[in-house]
């Protein structure tokens, strides 16, 4: 008897980083000009540059960008005590978003060498967090509710205020707009990727190890406070880690939807609601699904691409409705 | 005798509602104590701020006869436990693992350890849970719940339990059980303070009733000592008294 959770966690745990690895080797090879390994392999052009260059990087950039909004919409719905909590509910990816229109729409190129859009994701997605984090702090301890009321109330600001940009932009702007709104993969340097890696993995650590207290949140506020767990501390940082993985990771792909709500929910019915396995699962599992629904998106209207979030929306719209049918 | 829990000059307003003014009283170790009153008399209150809920509250609570300011969360998780009335009934966990949560400030680890798995086995034979430890939460009745939240409380192996209307949701069969548990926890050594709106439950099997009314504790009733002057059930409701039973008990009659 003994052990044995931790036989089926470890058990789970392996097997979903075994998916995550694979994938990253496999889906590079996805795309809609073929690709001769061999010749990639000896650094031929094109071939290298296509694998190395564009296909990897995104890859990359799909498997982590994915684990962060997975493990963010888990740490959510386990501190907000909601199934339906995403890593947009709290308003930060609404925040990033703006940002990222604004820049879009007055043209910003570059901002201090990065991408304007980059740059005005990452702004706007701060300008929230602090937002919320003075807001909710104004009362003696973060609480759920609290979060959740600055949340939505931020949420519904930032979305008046991108459509009123996206009205007053002209029309090649508003394409670029609309096609960011959408949220999907690019390739991107290495430089940038790394940084990304690095943020995402050291926010990832930091919130994975506190999963026996995100199990107590998700019971109640009193229920982690008389087990000695000290509420307000943990509210803040759960806030600020999954707000940083999820604007982060907008910033760079825009909002893609649904990874953040499928991926947990699938973890939890299928495997464990105890968030030791949920988290760990739900990181590796929603990274290998966001790079796999752009790999999809690469080669099924070939040579033209669907982009990952309207993918990930064709899967997560039926399946949440599935979901919620079968709970009926 | 050393006081387990010393509850001095508590105070509490809700904006400019003034919910409890002044309430001090003791419970030793092997004592149960019921703490009753009408709808709104600051029960839940009281036991949350004994709980460390409400750290903006008037007054001193005592811990062992240390300010329960001085001791540090898991420190005090180690000596209290307190049973909210209820939690979400749509957890997904399994009776176990929220069980085990009771080992939250005995074990560092990522996993529990052997010692906390005997813990919480113990703890859920004791509630008759263990029938159903595999279990999704949200796919229990109300009662059951009530069983498994003990059982989590119990896992705690704490010295003070603080319950919020445990008996709640439970069969008659399962009430009796339950305050029997908490009888046994008492004889063991804890300190027990209850809330609770059977008064029948409470003078079979408590040492003491706390009466609250309109914010203040109005009388302090030994059970051994309910016949004497029953004048308290009046603080209770107009239509009760108070009558022996074969065995001699006291036994609050509807009229």
């Amino acid at each position: 008897m003994i052990g044995d959770d931790r036989r089926r966690a470890i058990r789970w745990i392996s097997a979903s980083a075994a998916l995550f690895v694979l994938a990253g080797l496999l889906l590079p090879l996805a795309g809609p000009s073929s690709l001769d390994l061999a010749r990639a392999w000896a650094g031929e052009e094109p071939d290298r540059s296509i694998l190395v260059q564009l296909r990897v990087s995104r890859t990359l950039l799909g498997l982590f960008g994915g684990g962060a909004l997975a493990l963010a919409g888990a740490l959510f719905q386990a501190m907000l005590r909601d199934a339906l909590a995403t890593p947009y509910t709290l308003g930060v990816s609404t925040g990033a978003s703006l940002g990222a229109v604004i820049a879009i729409a007055l043209g910003w190129h570059t901002v201090a060498g990065v991408p304007g859009v980059w740059a005005g994701a990452l702004g706007g997605a701060l300008l929230v967090l602090l937002l919320v984090v003075s807001a909710a702090s104004k009362q003696r301890h973060v609480s759920a509710f609290g979060l959740l009321l600055a949340g939505v109330a931020t949420n519904s600001v930032c979305s008046a205020l991108i459509l009123l940009v996206h009205g007053l932009s002209g029309m090649s702007q508003s394409y670029a707009i609309s096609r960011w709104l959408i949220g999907g993969l690019d390739a991107i340097d290495y430089p940038a990727l790394s940084a990304f890696i690095a943020i995402v993995c050291a926010l990832a650590a930091v919130v994975v190890r506190q999963a026996r207290r995100w199990n107590l949140l998700a019971v109640g506020e009193a229920w982690a406070a008389t087990r000695g767990a000290d509420v307000g501390r943990l509210m803040t940082m759960g806030y600020l880690s999954g707000s940083l993985l999820a604007g982060m990771t907008v910033a760079l792909t825009g909002p893609i939807g649904f990874i953040g709500l499928v991926v947990p929910h699938l973890v939890r019915a299928r495997v464990s609601a105890d968030d030791r396995v949920l988290m760990p699962c739900a990181f590796l599992l929603g990274g290998v699904l966001l790079a796999s629904c752009d790999a999809l998106g690469r080669v099924v209207l070939s040579p033209a691409e669907v982009p990952a979030g309207a993918v990930t929306a064709c899967i997560g719209g039926p399946y949440l409705i599935w979901l919620v049918r079968r709970r009926l | 005798m050393t006081k387990r829990l010393q509850v001095r000059d508590v105070g509490w307003s809700a904006g400019s509602r003034r919910i409890l003014e002044r309430v001090s009283f003791d419970v030793a170790p092997g004592e149960l104590v019921a703490l009753m009153g009408r709808n709104g008399a600051g029960k839940s209150t009281l036991l949350d701020i004994v709980a460390g809920l409400r750290s903006s509250a008037e007054g001193e609570i005592l811990l062992d006869e240390r300010s329960a300011r001085e001791w540090t969360p898991t420190q005090r998780a180690r000596l209290v436990s307190h049973l909210p009335q209820t939690v979400r009934a749509d957890l997904t966990l399994t009776v176990e693992q929220l069980v085990l949560m009771g080992r939250y400030p005995h074990a560092d680890g990522w996993f529990e350890s052997a010692g906390d798995r005997d813990a919480a086995a113990q703890a859920m034979a004791e509630c008759e849970c263990e029938a159903f430890r595999g279990r999704r939460v949200s796919t229990l009745s109300g009662g059951e719940r009530q069983r498994v939240l003990l059982a989590a409380c119990l896992a705690q192996r704490p010295k003070l339990l603080l319950l919020d209307e445990p008996a709640t949701f439970l069969d008659v069969d399962q009430q009796l059980h339950c305050f029997s548990l908490l009888r046994k926890q008492a004889e063991d050594g804890a300190a027990c303070l209850a809330v609770t709106h059977d008064l029948n439950l409470a003078l079979t099997f408590c040492n003491r009733i706390l009466v609250l009314a309109e914010g203040t504790l109005a009388r302090d009733v030994s059970t051994a000592r309910a016949l004497d002057d029953p004048a308290w059930l009046s603080l209770f409701s107009p239509r009760l008294e108070i009558a022996r039973t074969p065995a001699g008990r006291p036994w609050v009659c509807f009229q």
